[in-house]
Parts: structure tokens; C-alpha cells; sequence
């Protein structure tokens, strides 16, 4: 306790500092917020200027970002359908309708808060258990139980925004087949990159680098959004939704009690592992949620429990992507990565040592992340009251700043063309898929973890020396499979059956 | 199941073996494939079980359609077709000028018939793009491969790049 109050004083004892947090937290907020431009593209620009800065503050103003950005890209989800980030992606499954009932306030309402509260708790948690936790999960951890992870993921995951069980399934196989494009993890041998059918020969050097998610991203929510907007106003049934500015109230939070205690712990978890983190967090969160809920019908059509669900579970996974990288020096994804950067750049390693050694900045780093989630209930509330009123603006004049934010966005990401036709051909397709009952939602959780989940499979193939069986001979690998696997011969179950129930009481 | 087949027919372009890795690059995409084409079996299945919710249910994308007229059927695949076009040229005329006139033609469509509201949005949206993703974060958006408009983009981007 002594240690976090030593922290807290540093960070607000001077005004410098205070300022650096007080900008990290506005700053990754505002690029969390605006779709194409994240966190990790403030990173980018503000790592090398930390060369000169002192390291407590530079590694303090990350960690503030980090939390802040997490947060910043629920706003757009729930205004416009727009994820700011993949983990805000699942926000906009109840956002969106909320906003469209003219539930605007409340849904964002609920986002800050849960944000703030994940965070705080996955804060806590990393600052008492950072050693404990980080040993079990690096050591406990490897290839299998990473895969067997992803499979259960999938496995609960799959059904969300779809109209069917196997419309649900095709979009993550499409996902999963889309995110095979580019070279195989093992060897890097270029796939679907050239090739021909029915006598016409293709070539492209640009899918040799694969298909990006975020242009996908882009797509299917931003583009397609505008599309769907744009139809219905040539239609004239187009409805202006409100601009309300409701908080939630404390019973509504209160109902929602154990689907935050739930989803803190699924993001907590899922933080820790190296590279699956918080997207994986939010629709884990958002399909137990789903799953164990009084109102899991309503989900997808306004409940407030989805918007809490996705939102504290990927706020839980900030806290906890710090543990492996300050404990053992193994950074899970690009931003804390840019961490690791700093303290190279400074000429330190963290690592178990980094917690004698410079104990000052860890502990700067942990309040830092605690106040910034706290920060968050405060500048989340103005956000609640200002940023709901650009729903006033007619979505005929937003539409193309939407548009050329998303073009610009996709085409940042690499500086190609090829990334912005993805993203526009993309919103054709979520177009479409919306009206036939696909989830773009899946294809995009397929996209993300497909990648991921092949690299774990032929590691873990070639540990196990190609034994599709030995999954079963490692403890946690077996349980999440089997996990997977029930989740998988429920669902279809309560699909046939519910058709059947559904079928009776129309007849 | 077109898709599925689709993708399987090209495997067999990078249909190679890999060392330590008896699967090879084909043995993730493949299974993926038979994946899908099992998946969309039982969608299918489904369907002629009569339980897809979906053949009940007109599609919202082509239901409305039959009742409107010529113009509002040019009106909806010009929304579509309007990105692809501004793709298109985008390269070639350059970003700078292919945008504002990408806005103005979009404002059109979507009934926007006010000349101030037009210059407007065009001019906000226009000026925020060059403040924040050209001044600040240099982003090298296309500059225009044509005689005439290569020079042009460079000056607006000169000029939005002014004192730094």
C-alpha cells in the first residue's frame, strides 16, 4: 500500500507529470475514439520523443494511453457502429440498437463505467498478484493450451450477430479462411497470393502481406454502416435517433452485477496470454454473457448487459497485459511492445529484477494505470453529456466525414491502395451479409484469431509431434477443449431444439 | 460452397512440403475449406428442413426494391458504385482533388440540395484531413500520377504543410 501512495504522490506530486498523464489519457481517448487512427498510431508518433524524456514518465504515459485508448474506441461502437479497435467490435452488438432506441447516454453511460471499473479491477489485480500470475501463465501456457484457447474462443464465440448457428460458423470459417491469405507461419511459402481459375491467371504481390483486419474492420462496420444509412435515406425510412443523455441508474448497474464480476475475470485471463489479450476478452465476455443472461434473447437488439459485458472485459485485459511484460520481459501485443522499446531506449530490461532494481517506475506505472481508469468515470460523464450531440447532426452531413476518416484510416495502415479497395469491398459484402444473417462480428474474431490460432497449432503439431491426441495429455489444453467441444454440441442442440419449441408453438 | 470450392481449387498453387512440417502450407487452408463446405451442408440442410427463419422473411435489401422507380434504383447502385469509382481515380488525379469532389458527389445523393450546406461539410471535412493527416501525422496520401494533377496535390500539400 505504502509503495502504490509512494506512486501516486510521484505521479501528481509535480505538475510536469500531472500533465503527461492529464494528455496521455485526452490523447489515446481521442485516438481510441476516431476509427483507423488508435492508440498504437499515437504510440508510434509520441515513441521517439520518449528518447528524452524520463523513463518513469514515458513508461507512465504508455500505460495511460493503453488504458485510455481501450476505453475511447466504445464511443464511436456505440454512436455510429463504428469500433474504434477490434475489442470495441462487440461493443456495438447492444451499443448501436441503444442508440438507435435513443438509449445513446445510457449505453455510453454504461461503457464508461464499466471501463473504469474493469480497469480499476484488473489494475488491483496486477499489482497484487504480477508474479504469481505471470509465472502460471508463462509456465503453464505453451502453444496447445494458446490454441486450445483460440478453439474455445471460437467455440462460444461463434453464433454472435448471426441469424443461424451455421450462418454464425461460415463467418468464422470465412474469417479464418480470409486470414490464410499472405504466407504460412512455418516456412513463409506465399498462399492465394497467385493462381488461376476458369482460364484467368492473377497475380498480386500486395496479398503476399496478407489482409489486414483493421481495413476489414472498416468495412464491414464503417462502410457498410454509411451504405445501410445512405439506402434507407434514398428510401425514406430513415429514422433520426435521439439524442438522449440518461446515465444508467445504480439498479441497472446493480442487475448487472455478476456479468461485470464475469467478464472481469474472462478479461483478466485473457490479458495475460501473450497476443490474445482484449479482443478475444470482449466477445468471450459478451457471449457468456449472452449465454448465462435472464435477457439473452434481447441481446443484439439494446440490452444494456451486452454493452457492460464487452466493455469491462476488455478494459480487465489492460492491467493484465502489463504482468508479462513487467515480470518476465514478454511484451503480448504492439503497444506494450512500444513499452519494452522505451526501457531498451533507456537502457533497461525489464524482468523479475525490474521490481528491485527500479521499483520507483513500477509502481508510478501501476497508479498510473489505476488513476487513469478512475480519470476515465470522470472524462467518460462530460463525454456522456457532449459527445451524444452529434447524433443532432443529420447523418447526411456526417456520412462522408465517416467515409474519408475510414479511407484515410485503411490507407494509413500501410500506405496502400489495395487496403482501402479491401475496406470498401468489405462494406459491400457486410452490406449484404447484414441482410442475409451473417456476422460480420465473426468474421472479423476468425480474421483476428486465425492467424494466431495456426501459428499455435503448427507449433504445438510439431511439440507434439504431429499427435492430434496429445491435446488430451496436457491438463489445461484438455480442458478447454472439451470445454469447446460441449460449447459447440450445446449450441447445436439448442438450436435444433429451440427451431423445434419455436416450430410447436406456431403450429 | 462455391467459396469453399473455390479457395480448395487454389490451394493447389502453393501445394508445397515444408520441413518439420508434415501438414505443409495446404493443410490449415484445405481443412478450413472442408469447414466451410460442411458448415454451409448443414445451413442448407436446415433450410430444406423448413426452419431458416430467413425463408420467411423477405430481404430487406431487395424487397423495397420492386416498389420504387427507376430513379431511386439508379439513386441506391449510385451509392454503391460511387466509392469504386473515387478508388478508381483516386490514384491517378491524385487525393486531394479526387475528395472534394468524392464529397459533393456523395452529399447529391444522399438529397443534400443545399449549396451551403454542401461547401460546408465539403470544406470542414476537407480541412480537418489536411490539418491532422497531413500536417501532423504525414500521411503520404496518393498524389496523382497525371501530368497537371501530380503538381497540384503537391502544392495543396505544400501549403498544408506551411511553416513546419
Amino acid at each position: 500500500m505504502d509503495l502504490f501512495f509512494g506512486g501516486t504522490l510521484a505521479l501528481f506530486g509535480s505538475f510536469h507529470t500531472s500533465l503527461i498523464f492529464a494528455l496521455g489519457l485526452v490523447g489515446g481517448m481521442l485516438f481510441g475514439a476516431i476509427p483507423g487512427v488508435n492508440m498504437l498510431t499515437l504510440g508510434a508518433v509520441l515513441l521517439p520523443f520518449t528518447a528524452t524524456m524520463d523513463p518513469t514518465e514515458a513508461v507512465m504515459l504508455f500505460s495511460v494511453i493503453y488504458c485510455a485508448g481501450v476505453f475511447g474506441g466504445a464511443i464511436t461502437a456505440i454512436l455510429f457502429n463504428i469500433p474504434g479497435a477490434p475489442e470495441n467490435a462487440p461493443t456495438c452488438f447492444d451499443g448501436y440498437p441503444m442508440t438507435q432506441k435513443g438509449e445513446a447516454g445510457k449505453a455510453i453511460g454504461a461503457a464508461v463505467m464499466c471501463s473504469a471499473v474493469g480497469g480499476v479491477a484488473s489494475a488491483i489485480l496486477m499489482m497484487t498478484a504480477t508474479g504469481l500470475v505471470a509465472s502460471f501463465a508463462i509456465r503453464s501456457f505453451g502453444p496447445p493450451e494458446i490454441f486450445a484457447l483460440i478453439f474455445f474462443g471460437l467455440a462460444v464465440s461463434a453464433s454472435i450477430g448471426a441469424k443461424t448457428l451455421w450462418k454464425g460458423w461460415l463467418s468464422v470459417f470465412a474469417g479464418l479462411l480470409i486470414a490464410t491469405v499472405g504466407t504460412d507461419p512455418v516456412a513463409g511459402v506465399p498462399r492465394f497470393n497467385e493462381g488461376s481459375f476458369f482460364g484467368l491467371q492473377y497475380q498480386s504481390y500486395y496479398l503476399s502481406a496478407g489482409i489486414h483486419f483493421i481495413p476489414m474492420i472498416l468495412g464491414f462496420f464503417a462502410v457498410s454502416e454509411v451504405l445501410a444509412q445512405s439506402i434507407n435515406i434514398s428510401k425514406g425510412t430513415r429514422e433520426r435517433p435521439k439524442a438522449a443523455l440518461d446515465f444508467p441508474s445504480l439498479a441497472e448497474f446493480w442487475r448487472v452485477r455478476f456479468t461485470m464480476l464475469r467478464s472481469i475475470v474472462i478479461g483478466f485471463f485473457s490479458g495475460v496470454l501473450p497476443g490474445i489479450g482484449a479482443t478475444l476478452a470482449a466477445f468471450l465476455g459478451y457471449s457468456q454473457a449472452q449465454r448465462w443472461s435472464k435477457n439473452g434473447k434481447n441481446f443484439g437488439k439494446g440490452e444494456l448487459e451486452g454493452v457492460v459485458a464487452s466493455e469491462t472485459a476488455n478494459n480487465s485485459a489492460t492491467g493484465a497485459a502489463m504482468i508479462p511484460l513487467l515480470a518476465l520481459g514478454l511484451p503480448g501485443g504492439a503497444l506494450t511492445a512500444m513499452i519494452m522499446g522505451i526501457f531498451q531506449i533507456h537502457g533497461m530490461e525489464p524482468g523479475p529484477l525490474i521490481f528491485i532494481n527500479s521499483s520507483d517506475l513500477v509502481w508510478v506505472t501501476f497508479a498510473a494505470m489505476f488513476w487513469a481508469n478512475v480519470a476515465i468515470i470522470g472524462l467518460g460523464w462530460v463525454q456522456t453529456k457532449t459527445v451524444v450531440h452529434i447524433l443532432r447532426i443529420p447523418f447526411r452531413w456526417l456520412a462522408p466525414g465517416i467515409l474519408m476518416l475510414a479511407t484515410v484510416g485503411a490507407f494509413g495502415l500501410r500506405n496502400l491502395m489495395i487496403d482501402v479497395w479491401v475496406m470498401f469491398l468489405a462494406g459491400v459484402v457486410g452490406y449484404f451479409l447484414r441482410a442475409t444473417g451473417y456476422s460480420a462480428a465473426g468474421i472479423v474474431l476468425g480474421l483476428i484469431l486465425g492467424k494466431l490460432g495456426e501459428s499455435a497449432f503448427a507449433k504445438s503439431m510439431q511439440l507434439m509431434d504431429f499427435n492430434l491426441l496429445g491435446f488430451f495429455e496436457r491438463p489445461i489444453a484438455a480442458i478447454l477443449i472439451l470445454l469447446g467441444l460441449a460449447a459447440i454440441v450445446t449450441s447445436i442442440v439448442s438450436e435444433i431444439r429451440g427451431k423445434e419449441i419455436q416450430k410447436a408453438l406456431l403450429d | 460452397m462455391a467459396i469453399a470450392g473455390l479457395a480448395y481449387s487454389q490451394t493447389r498453387f502453393f501445394d508445397e512440403d515444408i520441413a518439420n512440417f508434415s501438414f505443409g502450407a495446404t493443410g490449415w487452408p484445405r481443412a478450413i475449406c472442408l469447414l466451410i463446405a460442411l458448415g454451409a451442408t448443414c445451413q442448407l440442410v436446415y433450410k430444406l428442413a423448413g426452419r431458416g427463419e430467413e425463408a420467411e422473411e423477405p430481404s430487406s435489401a431487395t424487397g423495397a426494391a420492386t416498389q420504387d422507380g427507376g430513379h431511386r434504383l439508379a439513386q441506391r447502385a449510385a451509392i454503391f458504385v460511387l466509392p469504386f469509382v473515387y478508388l478508381y481515380v483516386t490514384p491517378l488525379i491524385g487525393f486531394y482533388v479526387a475528395t472534394p469532389v468524392f464529397i459533393v458527389a456523395l452529399l447529391l445523393l444522399l438529397e443534400v440540395r443545399s449549396p451551403l450546406v454542401i461547401a460546408g461539410v465539403t470544406g470542414i471535412v476537407y480541412i480537418l484531413i489536411l490539418l491532422i493527416f497531413t500536417r501532423f501525422f504525414y500521411v503520404a496520401l496518393p498524389n496523382g500520377r497525371l501530368d497537371g494533377f501530380y503538381e497540384f496535390n503537391n502544392a495543396i500539400i505544400a501549403i498544408a504543410r506551411t511553416g513546419l
